[in-house]
C-alpha cells in the first residue's frame, strides 16, 4: 500500500449552532491518486475538505500531513504546506489578466517594483508545459469561460507548489467537453506525482477518473474503496442509503383540472447562457410535481421567471391565462402564491415586524379607500396566522429577525397560503430547518395537495421529493431529464437522472 | 431601546468633543454649556426661541429621513429649502385676497420644492446618477439663482441688505416671543409623515423597498415609485422649511446673503441621523438642535463661535455611522447563539 | 472669442484641486473604499495650511500640514469604514459638515473673522519657467497623476490594490491584508484632498472659508465617474471642469459681460456641466466590484 499523503483520523465536526456536519470520520490520500469524495447535498463532503484546506478546524480529530501531526489555522498555512483548494466559486479578480490573477500575492521582491512578469510568466508556462494544462495568460479573466477559469484557478494553485489539490464540484460548471479536458489534465497531474481530491456528487465522474472513492453520507463514513472494484449501482446506493423513504404520494390521482401548464420554457441565465433550456411540464389541481436535482441546475431561474423577475420565452399559463410580459404584483394576483428559496433575502423584510410581514405582498385587503392601512385587522389576521401555522413569536409586533429560521418559514408559508392561491410553488421549503419544523411544513404541504390545492415542489432533499411528490421531475443542467409517477421511481434512479444521466440509461 | 442609546451616545460624544475643543481653547465648557441651555431653556421667551428655530430643522430632517426610509442618500434639503423660501417670498407679489395669500405661498412653495427635486429622481431612475452627486450639484445651483433674485429681483428699495419684507397679512401669526403658527406646519408635516410611513400602503412600500428592495420587488412592490414619492416628498417638506423660515420669522425676508437660510438643509442631515430617520424622532432632533441654535447666541455672548455647533452637529453624524461599533460591544456580551427552536 | 483663451491659465489653477481630489479618490475607490468626505477634507485642510503658513511663515510648511490633515481625515474615514465597518457614506458627510464647522470655528478664533483674507506672505511662492509665472501646484498635479497611475497599474502594490477593491476574497486567499491596504488607500485619498485643500487657501484663493471648495470635493467626485477611475482621464476631466469653472470666475469678474447674462447664473455653469456629464458618463463608468463594501472573512 502507497504512503498516505494525508491523512485525516476521526474528524467530528459541531457547528456553533449545533449542526453536527461530520462524525468520526477517517479520510486518506495517497501520493499520486486521484480520489473521489462523494455523497448528496450535506453529506458533510465540503466540511471536511475545508477542514483540510485549513479553512475550518475540526471540533475533534487529527489531521496527519506526510506523518506529522499538524493544524492549519488559515487557509495560507495550508497553501504553503502544500495543499490548494479550488473552490466552486472562483477567487479570481475579473479585470485581471490570468497572469495577473496568478501573479497577485506573488508579484515580486519590492512592493513598489514591478511585478516580475517574466519570471512568473516562464514558470506558468513550465507547468503548463507538464501538465497540459493550457490557459491565455493576456485576456481579461471575465472575458474567458468558465472552464478555462476553472484552469486558471488550479495552475493558480499549482503555482505554489501545491502537492494535494483539492476540487470542490469542479465539474458543477463545465461543459462535457470540458469535463474531458479537465479529467486528462487530472489524470497528468497524478502522473506527475501530486494528489487530487475531486469533490462529486456526480457516479460517472467518479468512475471515469478516480483510482479510489470515499462516500459519505449524513456526515458519516459510508465505504473506501478502490474505483475499479465497484460500479454505478453500488456507489448510488451508498450515496443515497438502502432505507426506502416514507412514500405519500396519491396513486389514485383522477385527473384533476390542469392549473399550470408550461411548455418550452427557456429563461436566459448570466452571460446569455440559458439557465433554463426549454422546459414543459404542467401541475393538476390536488397534485404536488416535485423537481429533484442539485442546486444551480437551472432550478432558481426557472422559478424566478415564473412568478415574475426574470424575463423568459415560451409558454406560461396559469389556468388558462398567460403570464407573459407580467411582473410579480401581477403573477400574484391571478393567484400564484411563492414560497422563495432564500427566505430571509427575498420572503421576508427581517427588520419588519412579524405583523408587516404577514401582510408583505397582499396588503390590498388592508388598507382603506385612501390606502390606509387598517392595522386592527392586520393584527387580527396576523394572529390568526400565528395561532393556525404555530409560530413561536413573542407576538405580531416581533421583529421578524429575532424568529428561528423554522418560525420565520413558518410565517413566510402561512402568509402566503393566507393569499387564497391556486398554485404554490414552495421553491426548498425546508433547506437548513430542523426536523420539527421541517416535519410541520411538509405535513402542511401535503394537507394542501389533499384540499385541491396544485403545488410545484422544487427541492434538492431527495426525501423530501419522495415524501411529498405525486410525480417527480428530474432537473439537469436547465432541463428535465423525465417526468414520471412517483412509484415508478426509486432513489437509486433518480440518483442516476440528479447526477445526469438520460431516463432511458438510468431505467438501465 | 438601543437605538435611542445610540442616539444619546453620539449626542453626548458630539458635546465632549466639543467641550473638549473649547477646554483646549482655554473657555471653561462647563460653564459654556450652562450659558447655551440657560439661553435656549431659561424662560418662555428662550424657550419659544428653542422651539422656533426646530421648526425648519423638522422639515429638512424629514427630507433626509424619508429618503434614508426608501434607500437614499437624499443630501439635496438645502437647495431645495432656498428654492422653497424664494417662491414663498415672491408669492407676495401675486394680486390674492388676503386671506389667500399665506395658503397659496406654502402650495407654491411646495410645487417648486417638488419640481427641484424631480431632476434628482429623474437622474437616479433613469441615469443611474448617485443622488449624492446631483443634490449636491442642485444644491450650488439653487444657491447662486438665489443670490441672483435676491440682489437682483427682489430686493428692499430701501435698504439693499435684504429683500423687501413680506406684508403682514401674509405672514405667520405669533404665539408667544418668536414662535409662530409655523409650528403647526412642522408638526403636521412630521405627523403627514408618521402616518404614511406607518398608517399607509404608500409609506409601507416606501419602508419595504428601502430595507429589503429584493423582498419587496418580489413581493410586486415597485421599488423605483417608491424611490420617486420619496425624492418628491422630501423635495416639499425641505421646500416649506425655506418658506417658513421667511413667512414664519424676523425680518419676513432674505438677507442678500442668504444667511438667514444658513445651512438649514444640511442640519437636517444631523437632525435625522439622531432622530433615527423617524418622524417623530426627527422632532426630537430638531428640538435638540434648535436648542444648540437658541443657546450658542447666548454661548456667543461668551465668546464661542456658533459654528461650534457644526462641530458638534459633525461628531455626532461621524458616529452616527458606526452602529456597527455599538453592535460590536453588544455581540461580545452574548457571543453564544441561542439554539433556534421552532 | 478672446475670452476662451484669457480663462487658460485660470484654467490651469482651477484644474488642481478638482484633478488631486479626483486622483486620490480614484485610489481609494480602486482599493473598495468611497469617501464622499473630499468636500470636508478640502476644506478643514486649507485651514490648517493657512493656520500652519502662519504660524511657521513658511508656506511650505502650511502645504505638509494641509497634507496632513487630510491624511488624518482620511485615517478617520478609512478606521470607520474599513475597521469598524461602519457606514461609508454617512461617515463621509459626517467628515463634511466637521470641516465646515471646525473651519468657521478655527478661523473666528485665530482671527475673529470667518472668512479671513490671507495676505502675501502666506502664499506659495511661483516657479518662473520662460519667464512665466506657474503656480508650483500646476507643475505638481500631473506628476501626481502619472505617479498615482504608475503605482496603481505598474507596481506590485497596484496590483493588490485594485485586486482588493475587485475581489477582496481572491486577495485574502493568496494572503494579502485587505483592510490594512484599503485603510492605506484611504489615507492616500485623504491626504492627496488636502493637498488640494492647501492649495486652495495657499495658492489660488487666498482666503479661508467654511465654504472654501464651494462644492469641488463633489465636482471631483463627478470626475472620478467621468474619469472611469483612470489618472490621465481625471486629469483631463479635472481640466474640463475646471475650464468651466475658471470660465464662469473669469466671466463673473469680466466688467459689462455682467450685463448679457447676470453673474450669479454664469456661476451655476460648473455645476450644470457637472451634472450633464455624469449624467452621460455614467453608463460607461465601470467601478470595483467590491466598491463600498466592508469585508469580513467568513
Amino acid at each position: 500500500m502507497a504512503e498516505n499523503l494525508i491523512e485525516a483520523r476521526k474528524i467530528t465536526k459541531v457547528y456553533p449552532d449545533g449542526t453536527q456536519a461530520l462524525f468520526e470520520v477517517d479520510f486518506a490520500v495517497q501520493a499520486g491518486e486521484v480520489h473521489g469524495l462523494l455523497g448528496e447535498n450535506g453529506a458533510g463532503k465540503s466540511t471536511l475538505t475545508k477542514i483540510l484546506s485549513g479553512l475550518l478546524s475540526p471540533t475533534s480529530g487529527t489531521i496527519l500531513w506526510k506523518g506529522k501531526k499538524v493544524r492549519f489555522g488559515s487557509p495560507r498555512e495550508a497553501l504553503k504546506a502544500g495543499i490548494g483548494m479550488v473552490h466552486q466559486h472562483f477567487a479570481l479578480v475579473g479585470p485581471y489578466t490570468g497572469l495577473e490573477n496568478i501573479a497577485l500575492g506573488a508579484e515580486g521582491v519590492r512592493i513598489l517594483g514591478p511585478v516580475r512578469t517574466r519570471w512568473i510568466g516562464k514558470k506558468v508556462e513550465n507547468i503548463m508545459d507538464r501538465s497540459g494544462l493550457r490557459v491565455p495568460l493576456d485576456v481579461p479573466v471575465e472575458d474567458l469561460p468558465v472552464g478555462v477559469q476553472q484552469r486558471l484557478e488550479i495552475l493558480k494553485v499549482l503555482v505554489r507548489e501545491v502537492e494535494l489539490l483539492i476540487l470542490d464540484e469542479p465539474t458543477a460548471v463545465l461543459t462535457p467537453q470540458e469535463v474531458d479536458e479537465l479529467f486528462s489534465v487530472l489524470r497528468s497531474l497524478a502522473s506527475l506525482g501530486k494528489s487530487v481530491v475531486l469533490i462529486t456528487h456526480k457516479l460517472r465522474e467518479v468512475l471515469e477518473v478516480t483510482d479510489r472513492v470515499t462516500v459519505l453520507r449524513h456526515g458519516k463514513l459510508v465505504t473506501v474503496r478502490p474505483t475499479r472494484e465497484t460500479s454505478l449501482e453500488e456507489l448510488a446506493s451508498s450515496m443515497v442509503g438502502r432505507e426506502m423513504p416514507r412514500m405519500r404520494g396519491r396513486t389514485n390521482r383522477s385527473g384533476g383540472k390542469e392549473v399550470l401548464r408550461v411548455e418550452n420554457l427557456v429563461v436566459p441565465g448570466v452571460g446569455g447562457k440559458p439557465a433554463v433550456r426549454g422546459v414543459s411540464f404542467s401541475v393538476h389541481e390536488g397534485e404536488i410535481l416535485g423537481v429533484a436535482g442539485v442546486q444551480g441546475n437551472g432550478q432558481t431561474e426557472l422559478v424566478e421567471a415564473m412568478v415574475g423577475l426574470r424575463p423568459w420565452t415560451g409558454k406560461v399559463e396559469l389556468n388558462g391565462k398567460s403570464l407573459a410580459g407580467l411582473g410579480p404584483a401581477q403573477v400574484a394576483a391571478l393567484g400564484l402564491a411563492h414560497i422563495p428559496e432564500d427566505r430571509q433575502g427575498m420572503g421576508l423584510i427581517l427588520p419588519f415586524s412579524v405583523a408587516e410581514n404577514a401582510v408583505l405582498g397582499k396588503l390590498r385587503p388592508f388598507t382603506d379607500r385612501v390606502g390606509g392601512l387598517r392595522w386592527r385587522k392586520i393584527f387580527r389576521s396576523t394572529a390568526d396566522l400565528i395561532q393556525r401555522f404555530s409560530v413561536q413569536t413573542s407576538g405580531p409586533r416581533a421583529q421578524a429577525r429575532s424568529l428561528s429560521g423554522g418560525n420565520q418559514q413558518r410565517l413566510v408559508v402561512g402568509r402566503e397560503l393566507s393569499k387564497a392561491p391556486e398554485l404554490l410553488i414552495a421553491n426548498q421549503p425546508t433547506r437548513g430547518l430542523d426536523i420539527a419544523a421541517t416535519h410541520y411544513i411538509r405535513e402542511t404541504l401535503l394537507k394542501l395537495r389533499d384540499e385541491g390545492l396544485a403545488l410545484l415542489l422544487i427541492s434538492a432533499d431527495l426525501d423530501e421529493i419522495f415524501e411529498l411528490s405525486d410525480r417527480v421531475a428530474v432537473m439537469y443542467n436547465g432541463t428535465f431529464t423525465g417526468i414520471s409517477p412517483v412509484e415508478k421511481l426509486d432513489r437509486e434512479r433518480v440518483g442516476l437522472l440528479m447526477g445526469g444521466l438520460t431516463f432511458e440509461e438510468a431505467r438501465g | 431601546m438601543r437605538v435611542v442609546l445610540e442616539s444619546l451616545g453620539a449626542l453626548v460624544l458630539g458635546l465632549v468633543i466639543g467641550a473638549l475643543i473649547m477646554a483646549v481653547w482655554g473657555r471653561d465648557p462647563w460653564a459654556s454649556y450652562r450659558a447655551l441651555f440657560e439661553g435656549a431653556w431659561g424662560n418662555t421667551r428662550a424657550l419659544a426661541s428653542s422651539v422656533s428655530r426646530s421648526l425648519p430643522l423638522v422639515l429638512t430632517g424629514l427630507t433626509f429621513a424619508i429618503g434614508v426610509r426608501a434607500g437614499l442618500f437624499n443630501i439635496g434639503a438645502q437647495g431645495q429649502m432656498i428654492i422653497g423660501a424664494i417662491v414663498g417670498l415672491s408669492s407676495a407679489l401675486l394680486a390674492l385676497p388676503a386671506g389667500f395669500k399665506l395658503p397659496v405661498a406654502m402650495v407654491l412653495s411646495a410645487l417648486a420644492g417638488v419640481l427641484w427635486a424631480l431632476p434628482v429622481a429623474l437622474l437616479k431612475l433613469l441615469r443611474g446618477v448617485s443622488e449624492v452627486i446631483s443634490t449636491i450639484m442642485l444644491n450650488w445651483v439653487a444657491h447662486w439663482l438665489a443670490l441672483y433674485l435676491v440682489v437682483r429681483k427682489l430686493s428692499d428699495p430701501v435698504r439693499g441688505e435684504r429683500t423687501f419684507q413680506v406684508p403682514v397679512g401674509m405672514r405667520f401669526p405669533l404665539i408667544q416671543g418668536e414662535l409662530t403658527w409655523a409650528l403647526v406646519v412642522s408638526l403636521l408635516a412630521a405627523l403627514f409623515l408618521y402616518w404614511l410611513l406607518w398608517y399607509h400602503a404608500k409609506g409601507y412600500e416606501i419602508r419595504a423597498a428601502g430595507l429589503n428592495p429584493k423582498a419587496a420587488t418580489t413581493a410586486g412592490i415597485s421599488v423605483r415609485r417608491s424611490i420617486l414619492l420619496a425624492i418628491l416628498l422630501g423635495g416639499a417638506c425641505a421646500a416649506w422649511a425655506g418658506a417658513i423660515q421667511v413667512l414664519g420669522r424676523f425680518p419676513y425676508a432674505i438677507t442678500s446673503d442668504l444667511a438667514i437660510l444658513g445651512s438649514l438643509g444640511f442640519d437636517g442631515i444631523a437632525v435625522a441621523l439622531i432622530g433615527r430617520n423617524h418622524p417623530l424622532g426627527v422632532l426630537a432632533g430638531a428640538f435638540f438642535f434648535g436648542t444648540l441654535a437658541t443657546g450658542a447666541a447666548r454661548m456667543g455672548l461668551r465668546g464661542i463661535p456658533i459654528d461650534m455647533i457644526q462641530i458638534i452637529q459633525g461628531v455626532i453624524v461621524v458616529s452616527m455611522a458606526i452602529p456597527e461599533a455599538f453592535r460590536l460591544l453588544r455581540v461580545k456580551k452574548t457571543s453564544v447563539p441561542t439554539k433556534g427552536k421552532s | 472669442m478672446n475670452i476662451l483663451i484669457d480663462v487658460l491659465p485660470v484654467a490651469l489653477r482651477a484644474m488642481v484641486p478638482i484633478t488631486l481630489a479626483a486622483v486620490g479618490e480614484i485610489f481609494t475607490e480602486r482599493a473598495g473604499v468611497v469617501n464622499i468626505g473630499l468636500e470636508g477634507i478640502m476644506t478643514l485642510s486649507a485651514f490648517i495650511a493657512g493656520v500652519g503658513s502662519w504660524a511657521t511663515r513658511d508656506p511650505w510648511l502650511g502645504v505638509l500640514a494641509g497634507l496632513a490633515t487630510g491624511a488624518v481625515l482620511g485615517l478617520v474615514h478609512g478606521f470607520i469604514s474599513v475597521c469598524l465597518r461602519g457606514n461609508q457614506v454617512v461617515s463621509g458627510v459626517g467628515i463634511n459638515l466637521l470641516g465646515m464647522g471646525a473651519v468657521g470655528f478655527g478661523a473666528w478664533a485665530l482671527w475673529g473673522a470667518k472668512s479671513p483674507m490671507l495676505d502675501h506672505s502666506f502664499w506659495v511662492p511661483g516657479i518662473s519657467l520662460w519667464g512665466v509665472n506657474f503656480s508650483p501646484f500646476v507643475i505638481m498635479t500631473p506628476v501626481v497623476v502619472a505617479f498615482t497611475w504608475l503605482v496603481l497599474h505598474k507596481t506590485a502594490l497596484g496590483l493588490r490594490v485594485r485586486a482588493v477593491g475587485e475581489a477582496p476574497v481572491a486577495a485574502d486567499v493568496v494572503g494579502i491584508h485587505v483592510n490594512r491596504l484599503r485603510l492605506w488607500a484611504t489615507v492616500y485619498g485623504g491626504a492627496l484632498g488636502g493637498l488640494a485643500g492647501a492649495f486652495l487657501s495657499l495658492d489660488w484663493l487666498h482666503t479661508i472659508s467654511p465654504t472654501l471648495p464651494a462644492g469641488r470635493g463633489f465636482i471631483a467626485l463627478a470626475n472620478v465617474v467621468f474619469s472611469k477611475l483612470n489618472p490621465f482621464l481625471a486629469l483631463v476631466g479635472g481640466f474640463l471642469f475646471g475650464y468651466f469653472d475658471a470660465l464662469a470666475i473669469h466671466l463673473a469678474s469680466v466688467a459689462g459681460f455682467g450685463g448679457a447674462l447676470p453673474y450669479q447664473f454664469i456661476r451655476t455653469i460648473p455645476y450644470l456641466v457637472t451634472l450633464v456629464v455624469v449624467a452621460l458618463a455614467i453608463g460607461r463608468a465601470r467601478f470595483p466590484a467590491a466598491l463600498g463594501q466592508p469585508y469580513r472573512r467568513e
